[in-house]
């Protein structure tokens, strides 16, 4: 099993990478998409006993939503706007890429100062966990398009979930299912907002969202 | 009924009537229903708080629901904000609704997410579980959003994908801690379900891991305070609360920001009973709520548009509110009591800006001249509740305020208390300025004065006449509300 585990986390590293050096939005939708699969099937690589058909019921919503749903819904809001390219980021592609880096060393460095207590069988996973959520919100603060900060918003909510799996031994089905859920209506409620803004403006370029000041 | 079955009616009502407004096919229809839904929504929640005041702490569902003295004092204050906004909704979008620029699509649609987030917000008081309260505040962030653009323009769009990314990145910090929370309940041995309910990890307090906890306390407040509109965490604020609708705009910021501050008081007593009550989770809202006060009064100082200046207002008093928390003892029950005089106040002055700017055409303040002529009631409540809102006596903000900087100075807080007076100060002269401006500056053009009816009267003038009354005397039972849900926030004894 750990072998499996390993492979998976390592699999959300390099998707993170992907998504820092990636321009096309339609590629970084695609390798969410991936990233939402692996992290649906992390709970089921590790240690569960008895919680066997709840923890599979959960990583099947998650794999559907993350892997199926939550794509098709940003790529309908892609093909109304013209836009298929990120143009011109405030951080390059190599100095994200050089960034990532950074924030895997950094995730590694900040485990081994916290030593929280872990209940999972690797101890990759709380570096991942850290290393996604950088990822994630540095994707939102370094990209232009509305589209790569939605991007950006669902590898922080991969890397939270990560980060909820090593430190929480078993949530409650109720509780999962609302966050999903929130998740869910979050990322439709922006996929709906990103095809107005561009109906309105004619683009999806967020930082030229600058009217209101002061 | 007992308190016990009446609070999972509380989610559920308000769901159904939403659901029942998206199929109504008349705009006037939409928003009459939405008063009535809310209005007897408001009923059961009321009742339902009064039985809970009078015999205590209710809980049911398997101690997923909860409702104590904290929680229902600010149902009340929720259910005043949205009572006195959904009848004000029938005042501001009459014309609207009556020359088809609100269609009954989208009127069904406002009362939906009306009662969408009306539940949303429900749901964050009644919860016991953390985790629970975080699906709520979340919710509501999704279901306001499109409240902000009833009216597709540009401003509203961009305030909007603000409001809606910040927010929710902001929350989603929050659940990192309280997973963090949900960690430090290892050596209390909780587990599943347990280690997120409230009243449990109250009683184990003593027991849980304090490291993790304060790590936990940290990004709860920096998550729900960008929800909350704490300063540097306030961008979104403003521009949500300048470009929504007046009725959306009054619930934002007499409640909204509320519901989120309510949850970083609910783990505040938490910390502080695992760290042994040093107080080191109550400065941490002493610095915030300080920093809030001083920069909302630097941006109301060169601020130019009325709606903008009532958002930065709320900034200030949400920063009140949290110094008062963070002082502790009788600063607690200042705080919730300050709470109370917000939650009545701001609303009216957004209804009287809304109306106003209708009248105008402009929020722009250097526009807006002779208003007390121009539109007696919105005009002269404007003027009344921004006075009131700056903490001129005898107004209960006054007393709130000044029963905040008492216990500043009983503890000895000395510079707090100066800053806090410093911020009070700046605001007072600023808003005070732009009020002479407004009521006497000569007009360019004159108009004749707008007609108004005695139902606009009343829904702005009762308010502000409670808010007068608070000022000078504030009842028995109120004070037996305010102390009992300090002494929730471990504040008085």
């Amino acid at each position: 099993m750990i072998i499996l585990l390993d492979t998976l986390l390592v699999t959300l590293i390099l998707t993170g990478f992907l998504l820092l050096g990636s321009s096309r939005l339609g590629a970084s939708i695609r390798i969410s998409a991936l990233q939402g699969i692996m992290t649906g099937l992390l709970p089921l690589a590790l240690e569960h006993g008895d919680l066997f058909s709840y923890v599979s019921l959960l990583g099947v919503a998650v794999i559907g939503l993350k892997g199926y749903v939550f794509p098709r819904l940003l790529f309908s809001a892609l093909r109304e706007s013209d836009t298929s390219r990120e143009v011109q980021p405030f951080v390059g592609y190599m100095a994200s890429l050089f960034f990532g880096i950074l924030f895997l060393m950094g995730s590694f460095w900040l485990d081994t100062r916290l030593n929280l207590p872990v209940h999972s069988g690797s101890d990759l996973l709380v570096p991942v966990a850290f290393s996604l959520m950088s990822c994630g919100l540095f994707l939102i603060v370094a990209r232009r398009t509305a589209m790569s900060q939605v991007i950006g918003y669902l590898v922080l909510e991969n890397g939270i979930y990560c980060f909820g799996l090593a430190v929480v031994s078993g949530m409650p089905l109720l509780l999962e299912l609302g966050v999903l859920m929130d998740i869910f209506v979050a990322v439709f409620v922006m996929g709906i907002a990103i095809y107005h803004i561009n109906r309105e403006f004619d683009h999806i370029d967020a930082d030229r969202l600058s009217a209101l000041k002061g | 009924m007992s308190a016990e079955n009446t609070l999972p009616i509380l989610i559920l009502a308000p769901l159904i009537f939403g659901g029942i407004s998206l199929l109504l096919r008349s705009a006037r229809g939409a928003l009459r229903f939405c008063a009535a839904g809310t209005l007897a929504t408001a009923a059961l929640a009321g009742i339902t708080a009064y039985n809970v005041l009078r015999g205590g702490p209710a809980e049911t569902a398997n101690g997923w629901l909860m409702l104590d003295a904290l929680s229902a004092q600010h149902l009340l204050a929720m259910i005043t904000v949205f009572c006195l906004s959904s009848l004000y909704a029938l005042i501001y979008f009459r014309e609207e609704a009556a020359d088809g620029r609100l269609t009954p699509k989208m009127a069904g649609r406002y009362g939906g997410l009306w009662f969408g987030s009306l539940a949303a917000m429900m749901l964050v008081l009644v919860s016991n579980s953390l985790g629970m309260m975080w699906v709520g505040v979340e919710a509501s962030t999704l279901m306001t959003a499109f409240l902000i653009c009833i009216h597709a323009s540009p401003g509203a769009l961009e305030a909007m994908w603000k409001y809606l990314l910040m927010c929710s990145v902001g929350v989603a910090v929050a659940f990192t801690g309280i997973l963090l929370v949900a960690a430090a309940t290892g050596p209390a041995g909780l587990h599943g379900m347990d280690a997120l309910l409230w009243t449990t990890l109250m009683e184990a307090a003593s027991r849980l891991n304090p490291m993790m906890l304060k790590a936990g306390f940290i990004f709860i407040v920096i998550g729900y305070g960008t929800k909350a509109g704490l300063a540097p965490l306030h961008n979104w604020l403003p521009d949500a609360h300048s470009q929504a609708p007046a009725p959306v705009s009054a619930v934002f910021s007499g409640f909204l920001l509320n519901a989120a501050l309510y949850c970083i008081l609910r783990c505040l007593p938490l910390v502080e009973a695992a760290t042994g009550n040093e107080g080191w989770g109550r400065s941490i809202l002493v610095i915030f709520g300080l920093l809030s006060i001083l920069v909302a009064a630097a941006f109301i100082v060169m601020q130019r548009d009325v709606k903008r200046l009532l958002a930065y207002s709320s900034v200030e008093h949400i920063g009140i509110m949290a110094l008062g928390a963070g002082i502790g003892g009788a600063g607690a029950a200042a705080a919730l009591f300050h709470l109370i005089n917000h939650s009545i106040c701001k609303p009216i002055a957004f209804f009287c800006a809304g109306r106003i700017g209708q009248i105008y055409g402009t929020h722009d303040l250097p526009g807006l001249t002779m208003i007390i002529r121009r539109a007696p009631v919105w005009g002269a409540g404007l003027i009344i509740s921004l006075l009131a809102l700056v903490g001129v006596a005898p107004f209960s903000v006054f007393l709130s305020e000044f029963l905040v900087l008492k216990a500043a100075v009983d503890h000895s807080l000395y510079v707090v208390a100066a800053l806090f007076l410093l911020g009070l100060g700046v605001v007072f002269i600023a808003v005070l300025r732009h009020i002479i401006a407004m009521a006497w500056k000569p007009a360019e053009q004159q108009a004749g004065p707008v007609k108004f009816s005695l139902p606009e009267a009343l829904l702005i003038f009762i308010p502000l006449a409670i808010v007068l009354l608070l000022g000078m005397w504030i009842p028995g039972p109120l004070l037996k509300i305010l102390s009992r849900a300090a002494q929730v926030l471990g504040g008085l004894s």
